[in-house]
């Protein structure tokens, strides 16, 4: 980490742009980087704490707003673990309901990345194209639940609210052309020379790492690892539906785009199987669940960063004894210290961007600091863009965007 | 390897089990934990999806979880350790996902973990307003 020539670069408080408080130490020597240390712990809420002094119900509340982003995963998999305890069904509508809450989720969290990814590296008309199109999504959210993020559909035994038929067409309607725009944007990359030479090869997790770190979601997947919670322990409806998981094998930022919008494509098949379901499945959407037993149960979800970890304790009163809530983040961010060594700066941001890091939930910071402990001002998302337009110039198909 | 079979081949340092469908809770010495994370982690292929510690009446109980993707299941390998010397090896050198989960157990609750190789806290670094351990339900002085 130490040596003749090389410098710290601070990187935070504050991520250049995901306006989120993250902070990491680089140890550069010239423009390489040799090393990286992270610190954590701005944003700590101590929500463990504080579902331990909620009842049940409340605790789904207060999990849902970890996140901001994936905000129906948490109560999700916290629904999961209080039904392990003692093995709760549900029926089979609420499980149709939950898929589609999940996946809806999947597509505008994906879109949301997708978006940022393109202004990190100077495609600011695919960062505009793609929020664009998260908006339909957002849209059918509002119509579902009430709400654009937040949903707080998820109850022990099922969940809160019906969706009502005359929504059910609306969803195809409104999903169909995002389809169309995702399947030209996943068309784009794979023919766009500048795009490939910019991110191919970069950033690169291998599969032993990625094993090590315990990584997840589609920083695992684009790595060669072949996990997904949906498919490898199914949950709500996803024993019912047919989908695949996208596994990549080079495990740079590359691989971890075509994973994201090639799992937008198979999502918007889950959501239209499980719509087909609602039509003909009645019923109610939850079973009146009175107490939850005394035991322990874990419950997870592959939320769009990965998998969401939680384990509850409980000892048949109303509230949990102890509630463990892991991230996906938590175990994707220390894999920077494998993908990023050895990167060009102009690289680090979107290696850093490209596990979709989720601050909210595992919250840090990123600085560069020389040899004498003076910090450097660096504006990474300069560099990055800079390079992208380099790149653009020696290119033969000069000026190709999206 | 079934449940059973994983059951029959460390009968002498499983103390007691617990199995609820596809998860297997079963509890260990703390001098065992390493040797089994190892078997976990290496030879069955599980990754570690973190860890939970909790206080208890007499002291504190630290579980693993391992996920066994292949087969959708968990192994939760629990050790029980004393309030006056909260202390059991660390499995950072097996795994590098246990390296966050140990550093931040350590930071909130206390509990030392031999063997990790940078056991610094994780969220309370550099903030001199959180004294004590914050999930520790004793009261603080």
């Amino acid at each position: 980490m130490s040596g003749q020539g090389s410098y710290n670069l601070p990187v935070g408080p504050f991520h250049p742009l995901l306006e989120e408080a993250e902070f990491f130490k680089l140890r550069v020597e010239g423009e390489t980087v040799v090393g990286i240390e992270f610190e954590t712990g701005w944003m700590h809420r101590g929500i463990e704490r504080i579902c331990e002094q909620k009842t049940f119900d409340q605790v789904l509340f207060t999990v849902e707003r970890i996140c901001g982003i994936c905000s129906t995963s948490h109560p999700f998999a916290c629904v999961n673990a209080l039904e392990d305890i003692e093995k709760i069904e549900i029926p089979p509508r609420a499980r149709y309901i939950r898929t589609l809450i999940g996946e809806l989720e999947r597509i505008h969290s994906h879109l949301l990345w997708l978006g940022l990814a393109g202004h990190f590296i100077g495609y600011d008309t695919l960062w505009m194209w793609a929020w664009k199109y998260r908006e339909p999504v957002l849209e059918l959210m509002e119509l579902i639940s009430g709400n654009r993020n937040h949903y707080a559909m998820m109850r022990v035994g099922g969940v809160r609210r019906d969706v009502p038929a005359e929504v059910l067409p609306v969803i195809r309607e409104k999903l169909s052309p995002v389809q169309k725009k995702v399947e030209m944007i996943a068309a784009a990359a794979a023919d766009d020379p500048v795009l490939k030479s910019r991110l191919q090869g970069v950033g690169v997790l291998s599969r032993e790492a990625a094993v090590d770190y315990g990584a997840v979601g589609p920083t695992a997947r684009a790595s060669g690892v072949d996990i997904d919670v949906r498919r490898d322990e199914p949950t709500a409806a996803y024993g019912e539906v047919e989908f695949k998981v996208i596994v990549r094998e080079n495990g740079d930022v590359y691989d971890k785009l075509v994973v994201r919008v090639l799992e937008i494509l198979e999502s918007i098949k889950i959501v239209e199987q499980v719509t087909e379901k609602l039509k003909t499945t009645p019923g109610p959407y939850y079973y009146d669940i009175k107490e939850i037993p005394p035991g322990e149960g874990i419950g997870r979800y592959e939320a769009p960063r990965g998998e969401v970890f939680h384990h509850i304790r409980t000892d048949g009163s109303n509230r949990p004894v102890r509630h463990k809530i892991r991230a996906p983040s938590y175990v994707n961010i220390p894999t920077y210290a494998a993908s990023c060594l050895n990167l060009p700066l102009a690289d680090v941001l979107i290696t850093t961007a490209a596990v979709d890091p989720c601050y909210c939930c595992t919250e840090r910071s990123l600085v560069i600091v020389d040899g004498h402990d003076r910090r450097l001002s660096v504006d990474l998302l300069a560099l990055s863009r800079e390079k992208t337009e380099r790149l653009k110039k020696d290119s033969d198909k000069e000026g190709v965007l999206w | 390897m079934s449940y059973e079979e994983f059951l029959t081949r460390f009968r002498e340092k499983i103390l007691s089990y617990r199995q609820n469908g596809n998860r297997l809770y079963f509890e260990i010495r703390k001098d065992d934990i390493r040797e089994i994370a190892r078997f976990l982690f290496a030879e069955l292929g599980c990754r570690l999806s973190t860890s939970t510690a909790t206080e208890v009446y007499d002291g504190f109980e630290v579980q693993h979880h391992f996920s066994d993707d292949r087969e959708g299941r968990y192994f939760s390998p629990l050790v029980r350790l004393c309030r006056e010397e909260p202390e059991m090896d660390s499995i950072a050198p097996v795994t590098k996902a246990a390296a966050w989960i140990e550093r931040e157990i350590h930071d909130l609750f206390g509990i030392v973990f031999q063997g990790h190789p940078d056991l610094q806290p994780l969220l309370k670094e550099d903030n001199e307003g959180v004294v004590g351990y914050p999930l520790r339900h004793e009261r603080k002085e």
